[in-house]
């Protein structure tokens, strides 16, 4: 240690050598840490110890994240939705009324062999009346019919995804001899692909604007503190706490709200779930689909929990920051 | 080298009025010095340079040879660590015990708590009050809060102790008491500089004076 005129004012020390300099750094790299687990523990304490207005921080913070949570959520499930009808680029060549199978089974080898042409499905005229059948539950009632009224139809799957060039295609194999029609309804997927896009900015500008929300719920409860705690910090830096000293445990309870917040929103969340979870399924069930609510797993609770704690800690920072610039020890 | 130099030093605060004007003293190490003058002579904007919670408008005040124009806002705390300091309403947190509030300045510096409760109890027991250290400040009559308060300010052994008005709330016995605590340290070598406008008090207690007035050293009157 070089000796500086600061030094001189200490009370005079013995030299330190190497190893008591080592020692010394360790035994500083302790205090730091004590003063951590202490800090941290008794910036606990001083939330329990207001358990109603903690709790509301905290409920308000989880309030504030349930709700870009749940659109994000819900946005998985129409993704997923999206991926699912993804071979519905799939088109429906609807055949000539009274075609032969032998004929059926020609157009079918014929259109197979076309370019830009995946797979081909062949339904016949008599598949399709009983599924037509079996969709709309009528049971025997068509069989009164003299005859079947419908066509033999080829589902095609085409090699690209891509709706402009399965248009096309469909448009070529629609003016095949045989072919009434070929129909591609690729609208509807657009329009749901579209959705999510929105669905995507909405839930983004949500989180942005409720992230920000948690940050000035955070902010101004560590406002309140820094306040309540005045007198405090003015003695604590008056006989020599740094600013890191000062600021601690106001990060500390802004960890602790955005810890509490955050468990509070995965557990609203999964309450909501619970709650809505029996009518969503019975309604899916009615629908024939299998679909349940999405639900954030054990991953997407801790990252929720994550985002909460990191949004809070950063609201705790810049309160303290702002605050403690005003207050000056008289 | 001298503990406290001021060389030419002034002090504005905001306007054009000057608290304190072309101050000129030094401190040798080891005195104890009393400061005395009217109220808003001048006398707590001396120690508030000193202690850096306000800079000179001009001029230089050095503390063992340091000027503290020098010190970084970082170091600040660290050269704060370094002095001790009572004040008049003796600043005490009444949100923790006597004990606590002495241990503040070993907290802040990250003392091990073994140490930190052996130097608490040796600062506790010069001042008296090692039978009060679970109490609450509030359980305590002025005269012992203050007490509490020095025992603070010593319980890091600085070499300069400074006070500002510590007897200011306290009846003639108890500021005499507290003033042959001063005393004591001084004993032992600490440089201690007392702010006070108790001029009976200070004259019987035969110290170096340094007297105020209007911001200006009006007297420099040696121990006598
Ligand atoms: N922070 C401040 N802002 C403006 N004026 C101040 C401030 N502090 C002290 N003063 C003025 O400076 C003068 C000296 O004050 P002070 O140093 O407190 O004197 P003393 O402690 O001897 O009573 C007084 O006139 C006081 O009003
Ligand atoms: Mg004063």
């Amino acid at each position: 240690m070089k000796p500086t005129p600061k030094a001189a004012a200490r009370e005079p020390r013995p030299r330190k050598g190497a190893r008591a300099q080592r020692i010394s750094l360790d035994s500083r790299y302790q205090a730091w840490l004590r003063h951590h687990r202490q800090v941290a523990l008794d910036s606990g304490r001083r939330l329990v110890r207001q358990p109603f207005s903690s709790l509301f921080t905290m409920l308000a913070i989880a309030i504030a994240l349930v709700l870009p949570a749940m659109l994000w959520l819900g946005l998985g499930s129409v993704r997923a939705l999206d991926h699912s009808f993804d071979d519905s680029a799939r088109m429906t060549l609807y055949l000539s009324p009274g075609s032969s199978s032998e004929q059926v089974i020609g157009l079918a080898e014929r259109v197979r062999g076309e370019p830009g042409v995946s797979e081909v499905e062949v339904i016949t005229a008599e598949q399709g009346l009983q599924e037509f059948q079996q969709a709309l539950g009528v049971g025997d009632t068509l069989s009164l019919l003299d005859a079947n009224p419908l066509p033999a139809t080829l589902l095609v799957t085409p090699l690209e995804r891509d709706p402009a060039e399965a248009e096309r295609l469909a448009e070529r194999l629609g003016r095949l001899e045989g072919v009434d029609e070929a129909r591609l309804d690729l609208a509807w997927l657009e329009r749901l692909r579209e959705l999510g896009a929105l669905g995507q900015r909405l839930t983004l500008g949500l989180a942005v604007l409720f992230g920000f929300g948690v940050l000035l719920v955070v902010g101004n409860t560590i406002r309140l503190a820094v306040e309540n705690r005045r007198k405090e910090i003015e003695v604590v830096t008056l006989i020599g706490a740094t600013r890191a000293f000062v600021r601690r445990p106001f990060l500390y309870s802004g960890a602790w709200f955005g810890l509490g917040g955050g468990v509070l929103a995965v557990v609203l969340l999964t309450l909501g779930r619970g709650w809505l979870s029996a009518p969503i399924g019975a309604l899916a069930r009615s629908y024939g689909s299998d679909y349940a609510l999405p639900s954030l797993g054990g991953g997407g609770s801790l990252l929720m929990v994550a985002c909460s704690i990191l949004l809070s800690l950063i609201g705790a920072w810049v309160a303290v920051g702002r605050h403690l610039a005003e207050i000056r020890p008289r | 080298m001298a503990m406290i130099t001021f060389e030419h030093v002034g002090k504005r605060y905001g306007g054009r009025f000057e608290a304190i004007a072309d101050l000129n003293f030094s401190i040798e190490r080891g005195e104890m010095v009393f400061l005395t003058g009217h109220s808003g002579a001048g006398k707590s904007s001396v120690l508030k340079l000193l202690t850096c919670l306000e800079r000179p408008s001009r001029g230089r005040v050095l503390v063992a040879g340091r000027d503290l124009a020098s010190l970084s806002a970082g170091q600040v705390p660290f050269y704060r660590r370094q002095i001790g300091v009572v004040f008049q309403d003796h600043q005490l947190l009444f949100d923790r015990s006597v004990f606590d509030n002495v241990a503040l300045p070993l907290l802040i510096q990250g003392v091990p708590p073994l140490d930190a409760a052996r130097r608490v109890r040796a600062a506790l027991d010069k001042v008296g009050l090692l039978h009060r250290e679970r109490a609450l400040p509030i359980e305590l009559s002025g005269g012992e809060q203050q007490r509490v308060g020095i025992a603070r300010a010593v319980v890091n052994k600085p070499a300069l102790l400074l006070a500002d008005e510590p007897t200011g709330n306290l009846d003639p016995q108890l500021s005499a008491d507290i003033m042959r605590l001063f005393e004591d340290f001084n004993r032992i070598g600490t440089t201690v500089l007392l702010a006070s406008h108790d001029l009976a008090l200070i004259a019987r207690l035969r110290h170096r004076i340094l007297r105020l007035r209007e911001g200006r050293l009006i007297a420099d009157e040696e121990a006598a």
